[in-house]
C-alpha cells in the first residue's frame, strides 16, 4: 500500500510544477464518435506507429552506417553480416518504411472519401499533404543510401525527372544532386536530408497537424452527420487508446514477421562509370508515377512527351493541395464528382503499379 | 462468445501467415549454405548479400523469439480487452449517472 | 490461512498484468536492441606475420604490428627471445612506447610507467601490460591470445 502513497506522492510533485494532469483531463475529455466508419480513425496513430520505428531503428542503423561514396555499400554489408542482428533492424527499417508509406496513403485516401478535409478543416489536409511529401522524400532518400546498383540507377532517373520543370525544374535537379550529375556529394547531401533536415521539417509539420485536429475534434463523415441523433462517443483516453494498443501491437507482430521471415538483400556497391543495369525502378509507391512518365510519347506535338507529363503531375499535385477549397460545396454535385474521381484514382493508381511490373 | 471467436479467427490467421514464410526454403539460406557446400559457394554469393541468420543456433533463436513474440502479443490483446470491457463499462455508469443529474 | 482483506484490487491486479507483459515484449524488443548496440569485441584469437620481418631485429628494440584494432609491440629481448604485448596501458587505454635507454614502457597520458617486462611500476597504471604468446613456426611468427588453445 505504500507504493500506492508514493505514486501520489510523485504525481503531485510533477503536478506543482508541470500543470500536467491539465493535458489528462483534456485527453479524457477528448471524444472519439463512433459510427459505421470510425475504423478509419486508427490509420493516423498507425502512421505515427510506423513512424516511430523508424526513429529508433534509424538511430540503430546511423551508428554503423558510413555516408561516403567509398564506405556506404560496406557498411552496410558489415550491418547485415558481421553486426549482430543487424540485418533484423535493417529489414524492420526497410519494411516499416513500406508499411508507413502504405498506411500514409490508405489514412489519405479515407480523409479524402469521408471528405474530413471540408471546412474547418482544411489546413490539417495541407499540412496533411507536406507530411505525404516528407514521407515519400524519406523513402526516395533512403533508397539511395545502401549505394548498390539498383539504387543508384533509380536515383539517376528519379533526380532526373524534375528537370522537364519549365524554369525551374534544372535548378532542382541540381539541388537534389548537389551538382549537374550523381556523385558522391549526391549520396552526403541525401543522407543529410534522410537523417536531419527531413526530420525536422515533418516533425514541424506534424506538430500543426496535431494540434489542429485536437483543437477540432474529430470529424464525422457527411451522411452520419445527417443523422441528428446523439452519436456513441468514445472518451479517447482511456477507451480508445486501449483500442489503439490492439491494433498496434497486430501490426508490430505483422512487421516484424515479415521483416525476419523476408530481409532485403543487398548488391555490391554501384560502379558510377557502368552501364545502367536491366530492371531500374522504384520503390513500389512511385511506380504508378514511374509507369505514367513510361507511357507518354517522347514528343507530343511541339512539347517534350517527358515535361507534359511532369506537367501533369505537378497540375495534379497542385489541385490535390487545393482539394478542400475545390470541394465547398461537398454534399452537392460536384462533392459527389469529387468522390467518384477519388475511387477512380484508386483504380487507376494500382492499374499503373501493376503495369508497370509486368 | 463472439470475443473468443475473434480470437480463434487471428490465431488461424497468424499462424497461416507463417507457414507461408515458413514453406519458403529461402530462409537461412547462408547458414544452410555454408553447412552444405563450403567456402567456394561463399565466393560467388559475394555478388549479392543475402540477408538472414549465419548458423543454426541463430535461425532457431529467430523461430524461437518469433513464437515467444506472437504469445506475448496474444496475451497482451487479452488483457486489454479485458481493460477495454472495463473502461467501457466505468464510461457508461459514469455517462448514465451524468445524465440523470 | 484465509486473509481478511485483498492484498491488492482486480483492477490493479489487472493493471499490473497489463504492466508486466508489455514490459515482457519491451524486454524482448529490446534484447536484439542491446545486441546491435554492444556488438562483441573485435580482437583476433592469432596473428600471423612473415618472420622476416622481424628477424633482424636489434636487440633491446620494439617493432609494432596489428593486434586487431589495437597497437600491438614486439621487442626483442637482451638474450634473443621475443616478447609481444598489447601496447595499450591499463590505466585509460592510451597507446603506450617503449625507451629503449631506460629499458621501461612509458606513457604519456598520465606518466604511467612500466619495465622490460611490462610490470606496472610508476604512475597510475593498475595492471601490468597484457603479453601474448608467441611462437615461431618456419617462416611464420605466430602471435596468439592469452587462453586460446
Amino acid at each position: 500500500m505504500s507504493s500506492k502513497g508514493n505514486h501520489q506522492k510523485l504525481h503531485s510533485w510533477l503536478e506543482e510544477r508541470s500543470g500536467l494532469s491539465e493535458i489528462f483531463r483534456f485527453l479524457r475529455e477528448k471524444k472519439i464518435p463512433q459510427h459505421r466508419h470510425s475504423l478509419w480513425y486508427y490509420t493516423g496513430s498507425a502512421i505515427l506507429l510506423f513512424f516511430a520505428i523508424q526513429v529508433i531503428t534509424g538511430f540503430l542503423l546511423v551508428f554503423y552506417y558510413n555516408p561516403t561514396l567509398e564506405g556506404a555499400n560496406a557498411s552496410v554489408a558489415r550491418i547485415m553480416t558481421e553486426v549482430p542482428l543487424g540485418w533484423i533492424i535493417r529489414s524492420v527499417h526497410s519494411w516499416s518504411a513500406s508499411f508507413m508509406i502504405a498506411f500514409v496513403f490508405i489514412h489519405l485516401l479515407s480523409i479524402w472519401i469521408t471528405k474530413a478535409y471540408r471546412k474547418p478543416r482544411e489546413l490539417t489536409w495541407m499540412s496533411g499533404v507536406f507530411l505525404l511529401f516528407a514521407s515519400l522524400a524519406f523513402g526516395f532518400t533512403g533508397y539511395l543510401l545502401p549505394w548498390d546498383d539498383l539504387s543508384l540507377s533509380a536515383t539517376k532517373v528519379g533526380t532526373d525527372i524534375p528537370r522537364s520543370i519549365p524554369l525551374i525544374g534544372v535548378w532542382v535537379t541540381k539541388l537534389l544532386r548537389g551538382g549537374e550529375d550523381v556523385t558522391g556529394d549526391t549520396l552526403t547531401r541525401f543522407f543529410g536530408f534522410h537523417v536531419s533536415i527531413l526530420p525536422i521539417f515533418l516533425l514541424a509539420f506534424l506538430a500543426v497537424h496535431v494540434y489542429l485536429i485536437q483543437k477540432q475534434g474529430m470529424s464525422i463523415p457527411v451522411a452520419a452527420e445527417r443523422k441528428d441523433e446523439k452519436m456513441k462517443e468514445l472518451p479517447f483516453w482511456p477507451n480508445f487508446v486501449y483500442r489503439e494498443m490492439v491494433v498496434w501491437l497486430i501490426l508490430t507482430g505483422i512487421l516484424f514477421s515479415v521483416a525476419i521471415f523476408l530481409p532485403p538483400s543487398l548488391d555490391k556497391a554501384a560502379d558510377l562509370m557502368a552501364p545502367a543495369p536491366e530492371g531500374i525502378r522504384p520503390e513500389w509507391y512511385f511506380l504508378f508515377l514511374f509507369q505514367m512518365l513510361k507511357i507518354f510519347p517522347a514528343k507530343i506535338l511541339f512539347v517534350n512527351g517527358d515535361t507534359l507529363a511532369v506537367l501533369l503531375i505537378f497540375l495534379g499535385v497542385v489541385a490535390f493541395f487545393f482539394l478542400p477549397l475545390i470541394d465547398n460545396k461537398p454534399a452537392e454535385k460536384k462533392g459527389k464528382i469529387i468522390t467518384v474521381i477519388a475511387y477512380l484514382f484508386i483504380v487507376y493508381a494500382v492499374a499503373m503499379t501493376i503495369w508497370s511490373l509486368l | 462468445m463472439r470475443k473468443k471467436k475473434k480470437f480463434i479467427v487471428l490465431f488461424v490467421l497468424v499462424i497461416s501467415f507463417h507457414s507461408f514464410f515458413l514453406l519458403k526454403p529461402d530462409f537461412a539460406q547462408q547458414a544452410a549454405q555454408k553447412e552444405t557446400t563450403g567456402i567456394a559457394q561463399e565466393e560467388e554469393s559475394q555478388e549479392k548479400i543475402i540477408s538472414g541468420p549465419r548458423n543454426i543456433k541463430e535461425s532457431t533463436g529467430i523461430y524461437v523469439f518469433v513464437a515467444w513474440m506472437w504469445l506475448v502479443i496474444f496475451v497482451l490483446i487479452y488483457i486489454l480487452m479485458l481493460k477495454i470491457k472495463e473502461v467501457d463499462r466505468l464510461f457508461e455508469i459514469r455517462f448514465i449517472s451524468e445524465k440523470k443529474k | 490461512m484465509k486473509i481478511k482483506h485483498s492484498l491488492f484490487t482486480r483492477r490493479q491486479f489487472l493493471n499490473g498484468l497489463l504492466g508486466g507483459w508489455f514490459g515482457a515484449l519491451a524486454a524482448s524488443l529490446l534484447y536484439p536492441v542491446l545486441k546491435f548496440v554492444f556488438p562483441p569485441a573485435r580482437e583476433p584469437d592469432q596473428v600471423i606475420l612473415p618472420f622476416s620481418d622481424f628477424k633482424d631485429m636489434e636487440l633491446n628494440t620494439i617493432k609494432s604490428f596489428a593486434w586487431g584494432s589495437k597497437p600491438g609491440l614486439l621487442k626483442k629481448n637482451d638474450d634473443g627471445s621475443y616478447t609481444a604485448f598489447v601496447a595499450v596501458c591499463t590505466h585509460l587505454d592510451c597507446n603506450v612506447t617503449y625507451l629503449p635507454e631506460q629499458r621501461k614502457f612509458f606513457c604519456a597520458c598520465h606518466d604511467g610507467w612500466y619495465d622490460e617486462n611490462g610490470t606496472n611500476i610508476g604512475g597510475p597504471p593498475p595492471r601490468p601490460l597484457r603479453q601474448l604468446y608467441i611462437s615461431i613456426e618456419g617462416e611464420e611468427l605466430v602471435i596468439t591470445r592469452e587462453g586460446v588453445e
